[in-house]
């Protein structure tokens, strides 16, 4: 059974390589599949074709899969941990949090490439936090619903504080209100290396646990007779979340919804065991998310709009039918 | 003792006055005067209380004051307050029709769907006269009420979370499309629609503050209206239908009446968050009272938050002015937090 579970990866990866290709092949400039390969395959500097995509498009599409991947990971690794069907890092406020944190931090003047994956990470962490604190206190306890009840407050106070910050200095930041929006339009240099790093430290984290995430998401007594330290590992899901999210949030913005979405999809593929969905929520967000910047680039073409705009037109209302199935 | 009560022909007629409540309402009258007053003072052209009220009168200490306080600050400090008002009495209603003490405008969709009529309009056909605003926003924010009804109302378990919850998808959603009509549109259209969208209060004019008078107008009789099947509704349905209310009817007119006052608060000065959850919630601790009091403390508490939020952000970072949306959203999500908290259990 597994292994025919298993077998879904031998689609998911060709198709993630397609779906690859066929951003890179969209654009202002619409260019052939075949000189997308060509490009990858045999580079040649003295075409123009060549240069637009080794320089522009390899980038953003790298930058979406990856981005893509640990918000999915991190969803899963949320959902599994808590038993939450509605967690996900931008319903809960992690991302409100991290993108706040580093809004407060360019406006310190804390806009280092290797500060903004670090900022993220303890907005991300703070939010979550609070989200929790406020969402345990409640009378009932910390259910679904009262987590992203909890998550929508924190969100708009953090989201109000940041929109304030940003008036306040106009001029210096343009870039990070286009960013704010979920985007993947736009290079912010060195800063990718750091977020890369962030996020291969999450994913290393979340496959290792993944074993043992399958045996937490059957219930904490379940878990501790299959011998898993519980604490433990709810304390190393949550560093692997809060890297996967930070560095999306240093990557695309707040982009909401891909880490609900995502792994829904692909437990209706692979299952429930996470060594097969933290692998699988990987390539699905890849993939979702390029597919998400191919429909931004198209759907209003030549107007592009934020690939944030995408995610949460799918992402909502999948929200809705899923408060109303599954709660 | 709280509220005086008169027994005419040994309690066959009685009548009864909520003093506390009244005076609770003449002081937040009070208050509303007073921060007004401050708001024709205070700006980039400073004047004393005594020239702002002279200017008031008609008699100005100078041409400038007299523009400063008729063309810019009254019009702003009249639609803060009237808007404020409406959005309060559009949350009043629908916290006593929902049972739900965390229902507002805002936060369930409804204004973002009267903001994605309007900024549709705006983007798509510029030049439609501002008077149509409030009714297109009556019909997106209707349309979005509708929908919600029928998403959540289906289960009766943990109804108050799912209307809420269901409202803030819908309401992600609209934000979307809305966002996504804006980078459609015209850049300087977009930026026009953008300032509104952020519920800034800005940039009315005397029109603005005309069609905000007239919806008043034609809703303050449907509020009186209000009260009474507001009175059976909060018992319950059960006990309403028992107490002989028409409560699918009234429930739905009652719906409709606090779309109507959120839809033309919001075709005015945009999609203000939190002033119709604060409003009742704090008009209910200023002073116990029957809805239609009630009712009436909720509106001149919003005018007073709206007042306030809009003389605080254009004040504060002075000469940056903050959108009067984004002091409310900074008051009111913690308040939100906190209603969550101190919530009885569903």
């Amino acid at each position: 059974m597994t292994g025919m579970r298993a077998g879904v990866f031998l689609f998911a990866i060709p198709g993630l390589a397609f779906v690859f290709a066929w951003h890179i092949a969209v654009g202002a400039k619409v260019i052939p599949l075949r000189t997308v390969v060509e490009a990858l395959v045999a580079y040649d500097e003295t075409l123009f074709d060549h240069v637009v995509i080794r320089d522009l498009r390899v980038p953003r599409a790298l930058i979406g899969a990856a981005a893509g991947a640990g918000l999915a990971v991190a969803g899963a690794l949320m959902q599994g941990v808590t038993r939450n069907p509605l967690a996900d890092p931008g319903l809960l406020g992690l991302l409100a949090g991290a993108s706040f944190l580093v809004v407060l931090g360019s406006f310190a003047g804390l806009s280092a490439p290797s500060a903004i994956p670090a900022l993220a990470a303890v907005g991300a962490l703070g939010a979550a936090a609070l989200v929790w604190g406020i969402a345990s206190a409640v009378p009932g306890g910390a259910t679904p619903m009262t987590l992203v009840l909890a998550g929508a407050a924190v969100t708009a106070f953090l989201a109000a504080l940041t929109a304030i910050m940003l008036l306040l200095d106009e001029t210096s930041f343009d870039s990070l209100r286009v960013w704010l929006t979920g985007t993947l339009a736009g290079t912010r240099g060195a800063t990718e290396i750091w977020a890369v790093a962030w996020l291969a430290l999450g994913l290393t984290v979340a496959l290792s646990a993944s074993r043992q995430v399958t045996a937490l998401a059957m219930g904490d007594d379940a878990a501790t007779g299959l011998g898993v330290n519980v604490q433990k590992l709810r304390l190393a899901i949550l560093l692997s979340v809060v890297a996967l999210t930070a560095s999306a949030v240093a990557l695309v913005g707040p982009m909401g919804f891909v880490g609900l979405v995502v792994p829904h999809i692909v437990r209706l593929t692979v299952g429930h065991d996470y060594r097969l969905i933290v692998p699988g929520a990987a390539l699905g967000g890849a993939i979702f998310m390029l597919l998400a910047d191919i429909a931004a680039r198209m759907l209003l073409a030549p107007v592009e709009i934020s690939t944030g705009l995408i995610t949460a037109l799918v992402g909502a209302p999948f929200f809705v039918w899923l408060v109303r199935a599954r709660l | 003792m709280t509220e005086k009560v008169w027994q005419r022909l040994d309690g066959a007629l009685t009548f009864s006055l909520p003093l506390c409540a009244l005076g609770m309402l003449i002081a937040l009258s009070a208050l509303l005067f007073g921060v007004t007053l401050i708001a024709l003072m205070s700006g980039s052209f400073p004047m004393s209380a005594g020239d702002a009220l002279r200017s008031m009168a008609g008699h100005p200490p100078s041409d400038m004051a007299a523009t400063v306080v008729w063309e810019f600050r009254l019009p702003r400090a009249l639609a803060a307050a009237m808007a404020g008002a409406l959005l309060a009495g559009s949350g009043a209603v629908l916290q006593t029709v929902t049972r739900n003490a965390l229902a507002d405008p805002s936060l369930v969709g409804v204004s973002q769907g009267a903001g994605l009529a309007v900024v549709t309009l705006l983007v798509l056909y510029p030049g439609t006269p501002t008077a149509l605003r409030p009714v297109l926003a009556f019909f997106g924010a209707l349309a979005v009420a509708a929908l919600i009804q029928t998403i959540a109302a289906r289960r009766s378990n943990g109804a108050t979370m799912r209307f809420i919850l269901t409202g803030i998808g819908v309401a992600a959603f609209l934000g979307a499309v809305t966002q996504a009509m804006l980078t459609y549109g015209d850049l300087n259209r977009a930026m026009s629609a953008l300032a509104w969208l952020a519920g800034s209060i800005h940039a009315v004019n005397w029109g603005d503050v005309q069609i905000l008078a007239i919806t008043f107008v034609l809703i303050v009789p449907a509020l009186i209206w209000a009260a009474r099947p507001l009175e059976a509704l909060r018992m319950g349905s059960e006990i309403a239908t028992g107490l002989g209310a028409a409560v699918t009817r009234d429930r739905a007119l009652l719906i409709t009446l606090s779309v109507a006052l959120a839809a033309s608060a919001v075709a005015i000065v945009g999609p203000l968050g939190f002033v119709g959850l604060i409003a009742p919630h704090l008009a209910r601790r200023l002073a116990r009272s029957g809805p239609g009091v009630h009712l009436a403390l909720s509106l001149v508490t919003g005018a007073v938050l709206v007042s306030a939020a809009d003389l605080i952000g254009r004040t504060v970072f002075a000469p940056v002015q903050l959108p009067a949306g984004l002091v409310t959203a900074v008051i009111g999500a913690p308040v939100f937090a906190w209603l969550l908290l101190t919530r009885r259990g569903s």
